[in-house]
């Protein structure tokens, strides 16, 4: 990410030095704004997704939906607590019904978890990310709604090959992980 | 359908709380209080991503950049008119999504390039900004192999996906 967002910033502010240096800051000034936006959507998302998992919590779903997806999470997350498995769990069911928002909260606590407070991802952490990364949303609402918008005679008709690109895209995902985790196998703890 | 979802849960989960004798007002004000505390550590990523991203395309340079790996895209059968939207889908949801409405409007939603920008945006994911914000509350900082994984595997699921759709 640091090398991207360097070669992005650098490559757009000679490109504004050079064509019309006055975008530059309104651009940046701009983005900066929708941030803030974003954050302030983002934090009232989260206060009623971590409501309701505190709820699910509370009331044993959590543990039993964690329980359902156990097999799955033990062939994936080798060797991780409960408590981390119990928020990978909710993190991929939010990820299913297309919850991305709330899954991201349940993410963080569970790459807190499965790191181990050290610097470099192990096997666990890395797989969590290429997971969410590769996309597990089955139903692209956003994308459904858009078509509708622009008079698509049937917005939905692109579903099929989207579902078979979404579960490719994470199970090669998975498999390379897999692979990858045994030609760079993890740091020993006292490294 | 989605939109059932959400209640529903909702639903169920207050009247298990009423079942089992449950403080579900309690339990839930403890949750959603860290939203704020979760929020000051993803702040940060969210400005310093969005504001490039922003800069990024309003100089022009991501039109310029997506004309370049143009060719590089076609040879895998995707239409070049999507580099744009290939190279920032990983970035920015936001962006990305007003990059897929232009899309729409120019090529309309139904011909090949429209359909083909659906099945891209519809099945990936902002593969930088997920796992930035992920690690945002952790000590984790090297990700090692995982960004070159996921960006590899969604390629590969988009250029198929696009793939069926010229038989579908």
């Amino acid at each position: 990410m640091a090398k991207v967002w360097l070669f992005m910033l650098i490559s757009a502010l000679i490109t504004a030095l050079i064509k019309d240096p006055s975008v530059a800051v309104a651009a940046m000034l701009g983005g900066a704004q929708n941030s803030v936006s974003l954050a302030m959507e983002l934090v009232a998302m989260y206060g009623v997704w971590l409501g309701l998992f505190a709820l699910l919590d509370k009331v044993g779903i959590a543990d039993f939906i964690a329980k359902l997806l156990r097999p799955l999470i033990r062939f994936l997350f080798k060797g991780s607590s409960d408590e981390a498995q119990k928020y990978v769990s909710m993190n991929m069911s939010a990820n299913l019904i297309g919850l991305g928002n709330a899954a991201t909260p349940m993410g963080m606590k569970a790459v807190k978890l499965l790191g181990d407070e050290k610097e470099s991802a192990n096997t666990n952490v890395i797989m969590l990310v290429v997971i969410s990364a590769t996309s597990l949303q089955l139903l692209p609402t956003t994308v459904i709604s858009m078509r509708a918008a622009h008079d698509s005679a049937n917005a939905a008709d692109f579903l099929l090959p989207c579902i078979v690109a979404t579960v490719l895209s994470t199970v090669i995902g998975v498999v390379l992980v897999k692979i990858c985790s045994k030609l760079f196998p993890d740091e020993r703890r006292k490294s | 359908m989605t939109a059932y979802i959400v209640p529903a849960i909702f639903l169920v989960v207050l009247v298990a709380s009423l079942i089992k004798k449950k403080d579900a007002y309690g339990s839930f004000i403890e949750g959603s209080r860290s939203a704020i505390d979760l929020m000051i550590g993803v702040f940060p990523y969210l400005m310093t991503i969005m504001m490039c991203v922003e800069l990024f395309r309003r100089t022009g340079i991501s039109n310029l950049v997506a004309s370049l790996v143009a060719p590089v895209f076609e040879l895998l059968g995707l239409p070049g008119q999507l580099a744009e939207l290939m190279l920032l889908r990983p970035l920015s949801g936001a962006g990305s999504l007003a990059i897929l409405d232009n899309i729409y409007a120019t090529y309309g939603a139904d011909t090949f390039v429209g359909r083909c920008a659906s099945v891209i945006y519809g099945s990936s994911e902002t593969v930088f900004y997920v796992s930035a914000i992920y690690l945002s509350q952790s000590k984790t900082k090297k990700l090692r192999y995982a960004l070159p994984v996921a960006l590899i595997s969604t390629l590969i699921g988009c250029v198929v996906g696009c793939a069926l759709l010229r038989f579908l």
